[in-house]
């Protein structure tokens, strides 16, 4: 029975780890972003509530617990397939855009909330309820517990390429109905208990048929841009690629044009092309890669000094190819002179590559981390691989590969209109210091760095991307960084170039010639004169250009702390580019703009803050409260409190923290959120396992606690560093290298639990264990959000180094009386 | 005792009850949704600075909750925009009037508008001017539109059904054109299509928020825009706090 229960565990476990990063993959593609701190802190509240349950239900559970384990695990698997049955509402029922916006929003999160916490409150009650009963074989059925959890991330990453996402939980749920149907014959002793549980098998069987066969339809937000996109007239999906980079459609439609920001002087056909699709959210569209017609038409403008620059032939720009993009900022590089070799990082489907070819640049290396959509590209257009090398890899590896680039081309940022926030909390490490650092550091003597963005009002992401630029250079050594900085903006898009050389005059009278000819306006460059810069496209105040010549006077810093927005660069610790809002400024936001329309600024981070605000009050009223009625037995809980509470903040900020820097490691957040919580808790389970023979007293529990934060403090340090040096490695390297990095942390943090519990077990009959587990799930929930804001605040730094803390203070709490009874 | 109390009780109550009875089979909603649309008026237009009584006249008459869900019609005189449907909107009712007070309109112009959605810009420029071509590319919103329009009779109002992006140049050119579809770039047909001294109306930003306005202006041959913000938000500044 014991080897039984164990594997059941194990299974169970394996399908809550999975499940909790289909749900992240899920949420990606019906709402905005992965929301992965709130899926965990579901799965978290669960877990935490399913302790405050067992407290109450222990009693009546026990005598049928065979029966009970299994009734348990089968309704885990039924509400995993239930929740996909209902995914209209649980997915579909509210739209993160509108959650400030509609109070019926609101209220549906917060179902939906519900409806998720329902398989992770299940699942975990049968793990509880296990851990009660067989708490003597705590360490074994905890290593199953963790290395099934393991399995469970590493088995999404295989599943994800060969399933679709809304298929994936079926196949899920077999492990908890598998792990059911293993105690199944000791768990059944009547007729009616067979009879019910054969009932139960029976319609997840039926369930698990019907949902493999023909899944249901994930809903995804109408204000995406694929619902949208599909509305117009002969719009068809083409083709479907399913990873765990998510979901990526390839869509035609006879209306389908791009032409970001263009010309209002360009009189030419804008084409119509196909368009990706990744989880939803416009990627790119697909236009057909073309060598130039005459390689001399694009000789026009070479690089400063050169010879040949005297032998131009006369134009008034130089930048007719025929390539629509010609007639936008993004031309901006090549008015500049003509690059050899350009980098493209980040390239999706290939436009700007696309581009550099038309231009006549004769080495283009393309760099996309979403091997699907390289594949995608591929496969649907020519890429002429004499010249373009279209590849699939992590850019910020790739860009160290070759001797220097001419041009370095970023991915565009922004989106028409804006996104509302929508993306704060991404991670977008090619617009942090390091980054730009990096990225000069690859540059040949003449050569430039080249972004475009969406103009925004109020103006945010310019002022920042300038921001960035400017440090970045005067890191570097230059004096003056407005000497090296071009800016021209349309009436939606702005580009923005760093030279690693001084401007010329004669370029700058190619700009100018540039922004004449396409009726766009200088914003930068070495001086540029008032007037110059609304010619053809007005604004309606001057604040944008008094703040840009700041950040460039070198009163930055003044800047960055009284502007109303966060335009402070983004860093690796803190890589959220598009996050700009600042907590003591709402207020003069809402007296703006009204309180219908503030949320709409800034809607991603805020979701955040209210979304951590639910989870503390659904953890107060689940977990907490309860429990405050119930009159706790035994003597010495203080410690208990804080020794499992902290090592619920230690273990998921350290989770959370290894997540975000894995994330720019593996290039994914789904690669990295389910290589590390496999590692994590596999390591962790084995921890546990030897920890009964490891931990014999207070003393060595407190070594641990104490080698735990040494051991999280160097990482803080440190990682950074390693994963720069092994960005490039193979990906069953780089798992191999996560797993090493975190797995003498993890095996030490899965010590900590078990080893208390055996202590609470030596000095009361058990009826502590269900208080400690609902503290320990409590603290872990509240824990997840809390990361978030933290990292945002003040980078993922800060939130490892209270990791730290939180363990140091689990060392002194060993010193309570309740540890010191904790002996061999 | 008891008794004559309950009389009373029960007079008293259908004394209040039958007027509001009376007031509601007479339609004394219709009279509420007019005092919501005058108070919309002054509250949120009048009040932010748009003077053009045209505009203004339009907006009083026409019945904006008409255009949205039976749902929402308690909401339609609120300074919001509300979903429609298909990821549209019905714009805020400020930023229609601002939009429609920007293009300066006189009765013997010609108006396009692109991307009709619930039809309610149509109907106020209509109100305005002789006549107004609206194209929508979602089949499903044009016919709802066409219909909504006609029954209220918006007679002067053309619903075109498909893409907008070569504009109409059969009815060419335009005095004015109002972009509400969102596109990141400006058809050049539009620009083609539009007079000489006209001007080009453009929202950008999300669904339910809009940012600014992008006014195009041709002028003896030169295209020029200006961005214009419905809202002012002045970011603090050292040179502002001397």
């Amino acid at each position: 029975m014991k080897r039984r229960l164990a594997i059941s565990i194990g299974l169970l476990s394996c399908s809550m780890v999975a499940f909790q990063v289909a749900l992240m993959q899920i949420l990606s593609i019906c709402q905005w972003n992965h929301f992965a701190y709130m899926v965990i802190s579901v799965a978290m509240l669960g877990f935490g509530a399913s302790g405050t349950a067992l407290a109450f239900l222990k009693k009546y559970m026990i005598p049928k617990i065979g029966t009970n384990l299994a009734i348990l695990m089968i309704f885990t698997s039924l509400s995993i397939m239930g929740i996909l049955f209902l995914s209209r509402t649980v997915f579909g029922g509210f739209d993160s855009y509108l959650v400030f916006y509609e109070k019926r929003h609101y209220l549906n999160l917060v179902f939906s909330y519900i409806m998720l916490f329902v398989p992770f409150f299940l699942g975990a009650s049968a793990i509880g309820l296990a851990y009660c009963y067989y708490a003597s074989d705590i360490g074994r059925l905890y290593f199953a517990d963790l290395a099934g959890s393991g399995i469970g991330g590493l088995l999404m990453l295989l599943l994800l390429w060969h399933v679709s996402p809304s298929a994936v939980p079926f196949v899920i749920a077999c492990l908890p109905l598998a792990a059911g149907l293993l105690l199944f014959p000791q768990g059944s002793k009547t007729v009616a208990e067979k009879t019910g549980l054969l009932t139960l098998v029976l319609l997840a069987l039926v369930l698990l048929v019907a949902g493999l066969l023909n899944p249901p339809r994930l809903p995804s937000s109408q204000y995406k841009s694929l619902p949208r996109t599909l509305l117009l007239p002969d719009a068809r999906v083409m083709e479907t690629i399913n990873s765990p980079y998510g979901e990526l459609k390839r869509v035609s439609a006879p209306a389908l044009r791009y032409a970001p920001g263009l010309s209002l002087s360009y009189s030419g056909q804008v084409p119509v092309t196909e368009v990706l699709f990744h989880n939803g959210d416009w990627l790119g569209p697909l236009v057909p890669m073309a060598l130039p017609e005459r390689e001399e038409a694009v000789v026009l403008s070479a690089l400063p000094g050169t010879p040949d620059q005297e032998d131009a032939p006369e134009s008034h720009d130089g930048t007719e190819t025929g390539h629509y993009l010609d007639y936008s900022t993004q031309a901006l590089p090549y008015v500049m002179g003509t690059p050899g070799k350009v980098f493209v990082a980040d390239a999706a489907t290939g436009l700007l590559a696309g581009h550099a070819l038309s231009r006549g640049v004769k080495e283009i290396i393309a760099v996309e981390p979403n091997s699907a959509v390289v594949g995608m590209v591929t496969g649907n257009i020519d890429v002429p691989g004499e010249r373009v090398s279209f590849i699939t890899g992590h850019s910020r590896y790739h860009v160290q590969q070759a001797d220097r680039y001419d041009l370095i081309l970023l991915p565009e940022n922004g989106s028409f209109g804006g996104s509302s926030g929508i993306l704060a909390l991404e991670e977008q490490y090619l617009f942090t210091l390091d980054a730009f650092s990096l990225l000069w550091d690859r540059l040949s003597p003449g050569g430039m760095i080249a972004a475009t963005l969406w103009m925004d009002y109020p103006p945010r992401s310019t002022l920042k991307l300038l921001a960035t630029m400017a440090v970045t250079a005067e890191s570097k050594g230059v004096e003056n960084p407005a000497d090296h900085i071009v800016a021209v903006r349309s009436w939606s898009t702005i580009t923005c170039v760093l030279a690693k050389n001084k401007v010329s005059a004669n370029n700058i009278d190619k700009i100018r010639a540039f922004c004449h000819s396409r009726q766009f306006d200088p914003l930068l460059y070495p001086g540029i004169r008032p007037e110059e810069r609304e010619v053809y496209n007005m604004l309606q105040d001057e604040s944008f250009f008094r703040s840009t010549d700041l950040l460039l006077k070198g009163e930055r810093e003044t800047l960055f702390r009284e502007y109303d927005f966060q335009i402070r660069p983004a860093t690796d610790s803190r890589p959220y580019f598009s996050q700009f809002l600042k907590l003591g400024r709402l207020s003069k936001i809402r007296e703006v703009f009204g309180s219908a329309s503030m949320p709409f600024l800034e809607v991603g981070y805020l979701i955040v803050l209210l979304t951590m605000a639910q989870i503390f009050l659904a953890s107060f009223l689940f977990i907490v409260l309860p429990l405050i009625f119930r009159k706790v037995p035994g003597k010495g809980k203080a410690g208990l409190l804080v020794f499992f509470s902290v090592i619920g903040i230690g273990y998921m900020f350290a989770e959370m923290v290894f997540i975000q820097q894995f994330t720019l490691f593996f290039g994914s957040p789904l690669y990295a959120a389910s290589a590390v919580l496999s590692a994590m808790l596999f390591f962790s389970g084995i921890g546990s396992a030897c920890s009964q023979k490891l931990v014999t007293g207070s003393v060595r529990l407190r070594l641990v606690a104490g080698v735990i934060a040494v051991l999280l403090a160097l990482l803080a340090l440190c990682l950074p560093a390693l994963m720069r040096a092994a960005m490039g490695s193979p990906l069953p390297v780089k798992v191999l290298l996560c797993a090493m990095v975190i797995g003498p942390p993890a095996f030490l943090m899965g010590m900590m639990f078990p080893s208390a519990i055996r202590a609470i077990r030596q000095v009361s009959d058990g009826s502590l264990i269900p208080w400690a587990w609902a503290v320990n799930g409590s603290f872990s929930v509240i824990s997840t959000a809390l990361a978030a804001v933290i990292s945002v605040e003040a980078g993922y730094q800060t939130v490892m180094l209270v990791a730290v803390a939180a363990y140091l203070l689990a060392g002194i709490s060993t010193r309570f009386r309740l540890f010191s009874i904790f002996v061999k | 005792m008891a008794r004559i109390l309950k009389y009373v009780l029960t007079v008293l109550l259908l004394a209040e009850a039958l007027p509001v009875l009376f007031a509601t089979v007479t339609g004394s909603g219709e009279q509420d949704f007019a005092r919501m649309r005058s108070v919309m008026v002054r509250d949120q237009i009048v009040a932010r600075g748009v003077t053009h009584r045209a505009t203004l006249q339009a907006m009083r008459t026409v019945e904006r909750h008409l255009f949205v869900e039976p749902s929402l019609r308690s909401r339609a005189y609120d300074d919001n925009p509300l979903p429609i449907g298909y990821g549209q909107t019905i714009s805020q009712p400020f930023i229609v009037a601002y939009m429609t007070s920007l293009l300066g309109l006189r009765p013997e112009h010609r108006v396009l508008e692109i991307g009709t959605g619930s039809g309610y810009q149509a109907a106020i420029l209509s109100r305005i001017v002789d006549s107004v071509y609206t194209m929508e590319i979602v089949r499903e919103l044009a016919a709802s539109a066409k219909k909504r329009l006609q029954d209220l009779g918006y007679h002067n109002v053309e619903v075109v059904p498909g893409d907008g992006y070569y504009g109409l140049p059969g009815k060419a050119p335009f005095h004015a054109i109002v972009v509400t579809a969102a596109a990141e770039h400006i058809p050049p047909p539009l620009i083609e299509q539009l007079d000489e001294g006209g001007k080009m109306i453009i929202p950008v930003g999300s669904q339910f928020m809009v940012q600014n306005l992008i006014l195009v202006e041709k002028k003896k041959g030169r295209i020029t825009t200006t961005n214009l913000m419905p809202v002012r938000f002045v970011p603090f500044t050292r040179e502002e706090k001397r």
